[in-house]
C-alpha cells in the first residue's frame, strides 16, 4: 500500500495544497453547473487544469441575457476546453452550427445530452440543408437523450444509436413517418417519453427492448396508437382513441387517460402480470372497458375516473355492473379509486344480485368513492354497506361527496345518510 | 493460511486496523469489505490477527470512517434509501474543511467508492454560487497565476462573474 504524504505535518501550508492531483481532479470533476466550473477554473492553476477533465457541463437558461451568439460563445469555449466530458446539458439558445462544433469534439465520451430545443416555430431548413436535429447524429455513443420543443419536420439524419436506452422529448410537434424514422433510429430503447406530442395521428412503436413508455398525445383524442414491445413493464398513454398492444408482453402497470376526447378501443392481450391499473376520461365505449377489466384480473391497485360510456358520441352512463361478478373476477383487488359512473353501475337495481354470506373480498384494504350525484341514494347507501359488511381487510372506506351536482335537497339528504353510516362504521372517511 | 475466508469464518473473523498514531481498531469482516483496498488486502493475508497499518489515516478519521461503513453495512437491507440519505447528510452537514479532505483522502485510499462519492458531492454543495476569492478562502489556496495569465481566465468567464 502506497504511502501519501503526511498531511498533519504541512497543516499550516493550506490543506488542499498536499491533496494529491488526482483527489483534487475527481472532487472538482464532480461539479456540473457551468458557471461554478468557470469561477473555479480562475482559483489557481491547478483548479484550471482540473477543470478540464469536468464530466458534466449544466447551462442554465439565462447563461447570457444577450442575444444567442453570446451563450453560444460561452457554450463554445467550456465545452471545446473539456477533455473526457460525458453529459451536456443546454438550455440557453444556441445555434446548429456550435452544435455540430460541440458534438464533434465529445463525441467519444458523451454519454448523456439534454437540450431546449426550442425550435416549434423554425422555419423549414429546406431539403437538402441538415437541421439542428439532424446534428446529434455526430454523438454516436449517446445513451441518453432528452430534447424540450422539436419541430419534426423532416425525417431525422440519424444513424442508430446503439447504444441509445433512454429518449425523452417534451414538447414536440411532429408527423407520423417522422416519428416513426426517429425511433427506427433508437432500436435499443428501453425507456420513451413523448410527452405534448401534436401532429400524430397513426402511431406506430415497434421495439424490442422498450421496458418503459410513456405517451401524450396534445390535441383532440383522436389518436391511433399500435406499440408491439415484449419487454414492457410500465405503460402511460393520454390522448389516443384506439389502442393496440400486440403480441406478447408482461405490463405490471397501466394507465390509459383521454381528457379531449374519446377511448373507442383498445386490445392488450392478457393483462396477467397487471397489479397498477388506472383508466381516465371523460368517454370510453363500453367495449373498451370491459375489454381491460376483464383481462386484468390479477390487478391489486384500480382506479376508475371515467365519467361516461356510450358508443356514439351520446354521453351515457355505464351499463350496471354486479358488485359479486367484479369483485369475484378481480380477486387481488386491494387498493380501489372509484369515481361517479362506476359506483353508480354498481349501485343499480341489480347490482346487488346473489350477494351472501359466503362472498367475500379477501384482499381489499382501502377504497376510495367519488360520488357525483345524489339520485338513487338507497341503492348506493346499500353498496356501501355492503362493501364494509363484506371486505374483512378493508381498513378504510372515504367518500368524496364535495363535488356532487347540484340537486340541492337530495344532496342534502343523501349527504345525511352518509353522515349516519360513518358514525356506524370507524373505517369510513368522508371529504 | 493465505486462503480467502469462507461464509462461516467471514462471519466470524474481525479485521484489526491500526491508525496513524497506532490506535488499534476492530471490525466485523463485512465493515472492512466496504474497502476494496483492505478487500484485497485481506484476500491475501485471510483472517489475521495482525493489525493491517493504515500509515496516513488518523485515528479521528479513521474513527469516522468506520461510523460511515457501519451505518451502511447495516443499512443494506433494512433502512430506506430516503433515511440513508438523511443519515449522510447529518454526518456531513457541519464538518469542517479539513475534515472533509482528511476524510476524501482516506477514503480514495481505502476505495470506499460511495463515500467518495459523498464526499465530492458535499465538496461540490460548497463550491457552488461561491465567488472566486471566497473559494480561495474557504479552501486556503493560494493564486498562483501571473497578473496576464489571471487577467486572460477571467476575462474568458467574464459572463460568470455576474460583472
Amino acid at each position: 500500500m502506497a504511502q501519501a504524504m503526511d498531511i498533519d505535518d504541512v497543516y499550516l501550508a493550506g490543506i488542499m495544497e498536499v491533496l494529491p492531483d488526482a483527489v483534487v481532479q475527481y472532487m472538482l470533476s464532480s461539479i456540473r453547473n457551468a458557471r461554478d466550473v468557470a469561477i473555479c477554473a480562475c482559483v489557481c492553476q491547478r483548479w484550471r487544469e482540473a477543470m478540464v477533465h469536468v464530466r458534466s457541463l449544466y447551462f442554465p437558461r439565462t447563461v447570457c441575457d444577450e442575444k444567442i451568439n453570446q451563450s453560444d460563445a460561452v457554450v463554445n469555449r467550456m465545452v471545446l476546453s473539456t477533455s473526457s466530458l460525458e453529459e451536456l446539458i443546454v438550455y440557453c439558445p444556441f445555434s446548429g452550427k456550435s452544435l455540430l462544433a460541440w458534438l464533434s469534439h465529445t463525441s467519444k465520451t458523451l454519454k448523456h445530452l439534454e437540450l431546449r430545443m426550442d425550435n416549434l416555430g423554425e422555419k423549414n431548413p429546406g431539403p437538402n440543408c441538415p437541421s439542428t436535429l439532424d446534428y446529434i447524429a455526430s454523438s454516436p455513443h449517446l445513451e441518453s437523450l432528452k430534447l424540450w420543443g422539436v419541430s419534426l419536420k423532416q425525417l431525422p439524419a440519424w444513424n442508430p444509436f446503439i447504444k441509445l436506452h433512454t429518449l425523452e422529448v417534451v414538447g414536440v410537434r411532429a408527423q407520423d413517418t417522422a416519428l416513426y424514422n426517429m425511433l427506427l433510429a433508437c432500436p435499443m430503447l428501453k425507456n420513451l417519453a413523448l410527452l405534448g406530442c401534436d401532429g400524430a395521428k397513426v402511431v406506430d412503436i415497434e421495439l424490442k427492448h422498450l421496458e418503459q413508455c410513456r405517451l401524450d398525445f396534445y390535441g383532440i383524442g383522436d389518436c391511433f396508437l399500435n406499440i408491439t414491445a415484449p419487454k414492457l413493464q410500465v405503460f402511460e398513454i393520454q390522448g389516443a382513441a384506439w389502442i393496440r398492444l400486440r403480441g406478447d408482453h408482461s405490463l405490471r402497470q397501466l394507465s390509459i387517460a383521454n381528457n379531449a376526447g374519446k377511448v373507442s378501443k383498445v386490445e392488450c392481450g392478457r393483462l396477467s402480470d397487471l397489479e397498477s391499473l388506472s383508466m381516465r376520461g371523460v368517454q370510453w365505449s363500453w367495449d373498451a372497458i370491459d375489454t381491460v377489466l376483464q383481462s386484468a384480473t390479477e390487478v391489486k391497485n384500480l382506479v376508475m375516473k371515467i365519467e361516461f360510456s356510450g358508443d356514439t358520441d351520446r354521453l351515457l352512463p355505464f351499463p350496471e355492473i354486479n358488485l359479486v361478478d367484479f369483485f369475484t373476477s378481480h380477486p387481488r383487488l386491494t387498493n380501489f379509486e372509484v369515481h361517479g359512473a362506476m359506483f353508480a353501475a354498481l349501485s343499480q337495481k341489480n347490482s346487488l344480485l346473489r350477494l351472501d354470506d359466503s362472498f367475500s373480498m379477501p384482499c381489499l384494504e382501502e377504497i376510495s368513492i367519488t360520488v357525483r350525484s345524489p339520485l338513487n341514494a338507497d341503492q348506493k347507501m346499500t353498496t356501501l354497506e355492503s362493501l364494509v359488511k363484506h371486505g374483512r381487510q378493508l381498513r378504510r372506506l372515504t367518500v368524496r361527496v364535495s363535488q356532487m351536482k347540484n340537486c340541492q335537497e337530495t344532496a342534502d339528504k343523501f349527504f345525511e345518510k352518509v353522515l349516519r353510516f360513518k358514525q356506524r362504521s370507524h373505517i369510513v372517511i368522508i371529504e | 493460511m493465505a486462503e480467502l475466508p469462507n461464509t462461516t469464518m467471514a462471519n466470524e473473523c474481525k479485521v484489526k486496523l491500526k491508525s496513524k498514531d497506532d490506535k488499534i481498531f476492530e471490525v466485523e469482516y463485512a465493515v472492512a469489505m466496504q474497502s476494496q483496498t483492505l478487500k484485497n488486502a485481506l484476500a491475501h493475508t485471510g483472517c489475521t490477527d495482525t493489525a493491517l497499518p493504515l500509515h496516513d489515516i488518523s485515528s479521528q478519521i479513521l474513527a469516522k470512517v468506520i461510523e460511515y461503513c457501519e451505518y451502511h453495512v447495516n443499512a443494506a437491507n433494512t433502512i430506506s434509501e430516503k433515511d440513508v440519505k438523511t443519515w449522510d447528510e447529518e454526518l456531513v452537514k457541519h464538518m469542517d474543511q479539513d475534515t472533509l479532505f482528511r476524510l476524501i483522502v482516506a477514503a480514495k485510499y481505502l476505495e470506499i467508492h460511495n463515500l467518495v462519492d459523498l464526499m465530492c458531492k458535499t465538496i461540490a454543495d460548497r463550491i457552488k454560487d461561491k465567488s472566486v476569492e471566497e473559494l480561495r478562502e474557504i479552501f486556503h489556496v493560494q493564486n498562483d497565476f501571473t497578473p496576464e495569465e489571471e487577467e486572460q481566465v477571467r476575462r474568458e468567464t467574464k459572463w460568470a462573474h455576474g460583472e
